[in-house]
């Protein structure tokens, strides 16, 4: 977009640091990655570029639901990355930590650091991750810092405080490392990555030309390249000594003693909760995922504690494979400050502070990818502000970005924000390969993609379009093309040789669209009932207590809320469908008034 | 361009208290619609007396339509009035096939929302378009929310609680793949689906109101033999039914017979004389005669004018109830001093000839008080199935066979969801919307997830 942007952080070493799993994608997060490449996203291609496993999930559930997910190398994940914004043009990346936000009336205007230097600027956005406030546990011990090694940032907190922002604690948790040279993997389960790799970005960059992407001369990959080994993952389980010790520790756990005040999420719980919460389960699995090429540790998927590290070194000592197992890292939770993100314009911008806006983890989200969907999202907004120009709306059925922000600015969240496919109601139209297709209208009108990419899409989406019309209405025995691929269960169905000679990308999308026809029709009716009221935009400063016939309790609400269309007031708990009626007849005679 | 797509249709005149019932229809396809119903291209602006036929080609009433094109509808869009008898069974009929062609209920106040949308009412209407439209929906929340204290929301919770149950297990399955969870299991999905699609079509099928309007209003007539019961039954149906015959103890089994009275529809049951010293085969009539007597909702008691009660045991006075008891003195064509009764107070009296037609309005007339008092009395306590809710319900079904067919042909778990959630947005229909949250609350219940 152009904008001039500093990025301030407290160690530009750790710049795009994994700090739990390294991973990327996987269930509804490995389409996400492709929508935030088809938004012109830097995630994609450094997720392909630096991975060393690939594998794509749910293969046998249907198309939509299958995802992309790959192990990266660490290191290498964050140093390209590094890289990239270094090389980003109109980016300045400075090193300091941001200690207050400088208000002038109700709008930011810029930061203090804690180097006394002061920044100035028209928008600002906050990324604060686990760092704000961040308190670790381990057992009885406690550390300040947003992840192990770092530091917190703790006088930030204030400044949100004293512009009426509300700050609430969440939790989470990460398992501990290991050294691989003491792992026996001959007592696991080797879980090795998919022979055709299914790759994120949708231009690969190691071949094709059409680049948006910044170039880098020379890079020396630590990833995967056709023909060389990907790296296995390994699977295990904990074992009967495993509950023993964690049960009769419990006392010790951070989370069982009261210490931790802030509020876990359901789908990563800790080994202590998994053994209480599930008594009858004998053992619970866990997988060793590689941190790198270039290194020999080991992250203990599905281990995560805030017991004591004695407790910690037993513990993963009573696992198979892991007898003589030596910890490089303990696991720990972390306590964080967040903001309720109900405090928030779809647009991320704060409803309370002009021209602040908010991304990832401090809206109550946890997971790169939801931060990096946030984060471009914010950024897009931000020099929309800036301009004047109007804003990034992402709907939901445009994809799981669209799910994500409307969940959050919308119904809020009590624990750590995960998606899931499940959270999406039109999750069929969601298939991974239909990202930049999907999402094309909001990369033109924000200038996100290059023009050769834009071309390029819309050759694609034409293609689509020709070919599906042709198989509709073209017949072969017993009725159309598009008929006899509906009959065939299986893939193998017979096809015009033409349509065989497309690409795979195109053909992919072709045959899922005439696969699933009926339920997609469907979904596109159950779409076209709310445009209506998705296309009435609301004024974020309509006095809605002053509306005749809307339900106080409906208007405090809506008061509160701010929504921006009417099909998000909809949405709202406690606003029912005659309310969003009187603000139609309501909005319509203004409207009317006004011309 | 019309402003909106969809076609909405409701019941414009009050429940179950009119002879004529009014059904409003507006939007894109009421031209479509009508003509497919009346079988015919409906002339604009003109009554026409036509039969409805439903979408299966059954005649469900003889009705008076009327088309207006929007250039000259209320709403401003193409809208027909549909005028049709005001039996609440016809309503529903109508209603249903009006949804199973594409129509959609009408929230409460939209039509007059339509109207000033598209331009119909003036600006300075709006505030009171607004007032009528909260104070319609206020009546519709209050009415619907004492039908979801009753068995109608219960019932729909549970239903709603098994299919979260099923939902989890299989969305657990797509959004956790790499999790230890138990082996996915389509066989008991598919039962469980199974169960639910029968329980659901009971609801459907056996609501008591349902039942009400569909089979009428049991209407026994009871009474000493040869007061004339059968020759009453007669008059009212309007052509011999039962045997009239001068020798006491003719109706042995019963007759029965559906009537209209105005809005309401009837079965009369005609039933042996209570004869207080019967001979072997008419005790067994009696008896039969009791039995019927306590599954009435409406008792016609026939007294032959200047003849006693009917000698009775003290525990079947207890059954005549005023709200639910009409004293039918026949034979008042003959010149007889009419007695005293002792009878429960508050029970009405008609006199009336059931051989030359006396007093027979009167009854009807009494009949019809009667039984609108039945149908909102009964509906209080029994599941009320609506013609929305049953379009909700069908809606329900649609879903869970779609559901099932899937698992049975090995689809994929991704369109089972789907159609599942078709079902939970049915029954969020009657119950409120349902949030995604309770079926994740349910998934992190049931599941260990978190590797």
């Amino acid at each position: 977009m152009g904008a001039s942007t500093l990025l301030l952080t407290g160690n530009i070493d750790t710049i795009a640091q994994m700090s739990c799993n390294p991973a990327i994608g996987g269930q509804a997060k490995g389409q996400m990655v492709r929508e935030i490449d088809a938004l012109g996203g830097e995630m994609a291609v450094n997720a392909d570029v630096t991975a060393i496993q690939f594998r794509l999930l749910n293969e046998s559930k249907g198309a939509a639901v299958q995802s992309p997910r790959a192990q990266c190398d660490k290191k290498a994940y964050q140093f390209r990355l590094k890289h990239t914004l270094e090389l980003q043009a109109n980016l300045q990346v400075f090193q300091a930590t941001v200690t207050g936000l400088i208000f002038k009336e109700s709008k930011v205007i810029g930061c203090h650091t804690n180097l006394d230097i002061d920044f100035i600027g028209q928008t600002v956005i906050v990324t604060t991750g686990t760092f704000l406030r961040g308190l670790m546990h381990i057992g009885q011990n406690k550390n300040e810092g947003g992840r192990l090694g770092d530091f917190s940032a703790k006088s930030l907190s204030a400044s949100f405080l004293e512009a009426g922002i509300k700050l609430e604690r969440l939790k989470t948790g990460t398992p501990p490392r290991l050294s691989g040279r003491s792992i026996d993997f001959s007592k696991m389960v080797e879980q090795k990555g998919d022979a055709n790799p299914t790759f994120f970005a949708f231009y690969d960059t190691r071949e094709e030309s059409p680049l948006f992407h910044v170039e880098q001369t020379g890079e020396r990959r630590l990833g995967w390249a056709p023909g060389t080994e990907q790296v296995s993952c390994w699977m295990t389980h904990t074992s009967p000594e495993t509950a023993k010790i964690v049960r009769s520790n419990l006392s010790k756990s951070a989370m069982y003693s009261g210490e931790i005040q802030g509020v876990g999420p359901r789908y990563c719980p800790s080994i202590e909760d998994k053994f209480v919460r599930f008594a009858d389960k004998p053992r619970h699995l866990l997988f060793l995922e590689p941190e790198g090429r270039s290194t020999n540790e080991y992250y203990v998927n599905g281990l995560s504690t805030s017991l004591p590290f004695d407790v910690q070194v037993d513990m993963v000592r009573s696992v198979p494979g892991l007898e003589h197992a030596l910890l490089l890292r303990p696991a720990y939770a972390v306590e964080y400050d967040f903001a309720h993100p109900t405090q928030l314009f779809p647009t991320l911008e704060s409803k309370k502070v002009e021209n602040l806006f908010f991304a990832g983890q401090i809206n109550g989200t946890s997971g790169y990818e939801e931060a990096a969907g946030q984060g471009l999202v914010a950024g897009v907004n931000a020099v929309n502000k800036m301009r004047g120009t109007p804003p990034m709306l992402l709907r939901r059925h445009e994809g799981y970005l669209g799910v994500l922000i409307d969940d959050l600015v919308t119904k809020g969240t009590n624990e750590p924000y995960r998606m899931f496919t499940s959270r999406a109601e039109h999750r069929l139209l969601f298939n991974h390969g239909s990202a930049e297709l999907r999402l094309i209208e909001h990369s033109k009108a924000h200038g996100l993609l290059s023009p050769a990419r834009i071309r390029n899409i819309e050759a694609k989406r034409e293609q689509i379009t020709y070919w599906i019309e042709f198989l509709e209405t073209n017949r072969t025995k017993n009725g159309s093309w598009a008929d006899h691929i509906r009959r065939e269960q299986h893939e193998k169905a017979a096809l015009p040789e033409a349509f065989i000679r497309e690409s795979s990308a195109v053909r992919d999308e072709v045959l899922y669209r005439v696969r699933y026809q009926g339920y997609l029709a469907r979904e596109q009716r159950q779409i076209a009932k709310f445009a209506d009221i998705e296309k009435i935009r609301l004024s974020p400063t309509l006095d809605y207590l002053s509306i005749r016939g809307l339900r106080r309790e409906s208007a405090l609400k809506l008061a509160e809320a701010k929504p921006m269309t009417l099909a998000q007031a909809s949405r709202i708990s406690g606003v029912n469908p005659a309310d969003i009626s009187i603000l139609m007849v309501m909005l319509s005679s203004k409207d009317k008034q006004g011309d | 361009m019309p402003r909106f797509t969809d076609t909405i249709a409701a019941l414009a005149t009050a429940r179950g208290t009119s002879a004529i019932a009014l059904i409003r229809v507006s939007g894109p396809e009421a031209a479509r619609v009508t003509g497919a119903i009346f079988g015919l291209v409906p002339p604009a602006r003109r009554a026409t007396h036509a039969d409805y036929r439903d979408l299966a080609g059954a005649t469900i009433d003889d009705a008076l339509f009327t088309f207006f094109p929007a250039a000259g509808s209320y709403t401003g869009e193409d809208a027909v009035e549909i005028s049709c008898h005001g039996n609440p069974f016809i309503v529903q009929k109508v209603l249903e096939d009006l949804f199973a062609r594409g129509c959609r209920a009408a929230q409460p106040g939209e039509f007059t929302q339509r109207a000033f949308l598209n331009g119909r009412m003036d600006l300075s209407q709006a505030e009171a378009v607004a007032d009528l439209i909260h104070a319609r929906s206020d009546r519709a929340l209050a009415a619907a929310n004492q039908l979801l204290r009753g068995g109608l929301g219960r019932r729909i919770q549970d239903l709603t609680d098994r299919l979260l149950g099923i939902l989890a297990q299989i969305e657990a399955q797509i959004d956790f793949p790499e999790e230890d969870l138990p082996a996915e299991d389509r066989e008991s999905a598919r039962k469980a689906i199974t169960r639910l699609l029968a329980d659901t079509n009971r609801l459907l099928a056996t609501s008591h109101y349902g039942e009400l309007l569909r089979e009428g209003i049991r209407t026994v007539i009871v009474g000493a033999p040869n007061a004339g019961k059968s020759s009453l039954l007669n008059r009212l149906v309007g052509h011999e039914r039962a045997i009239v015959s001068e020798e006491p103890g003719t109706t042995r089994d019963f007759i029965e017979e559906r009537i209209m009275a105005g809005p309401h529809g009837l079965r009369l049951v005609d039933t042996a004389g209570l004869n207080p010293t019967p001979g072997a085969v008419e005790k067994l009539g009696v008896e039969k005669s009791h039995a019927q007597m306590a599954g009435a909702d409406l008792i016609l008691l026939v007294v032959e004018l200047g003849a006693p009660l009917p000698d009775l045991p003290e525990s079947a006075w207890s059954r005549f109830k005023p709200s639910r008891t009409l004293l039918v003195v026949n034979k008042c064509d003959l010149s007889r001093p009419q007695l005293d009764y002792s009878l429960p107070e508050g029970i009405p009296m008609v006199q009336v000839s059931a051989k030359t037609g006396l007093g027979i309005e009167t009854l009807v007339e009494q009949m019809i008080i009667m039984a609108g008092q039945i149908q909102t009395i009964d509906s209080e306590d029994f599941t009320v199935i609506n013609a929305r809710h049953a379009d909700a319900l069908s809606h329900a079904m649609a879903g869970l066979n779609a559901a099932a067919s899937q698992l049975a042909a090995n689809g994929h778990s991704e369109l089972v969801a789907s159609d599942l959630r078709g079902t939970l947005a049915a029954y969020g229909e009657i119950v409120g919307r349902i949030d995604n949250e309770q079926m994740l609350d349910q998934l992190f219940a049931k599941f260990c997830i978190g590797k």
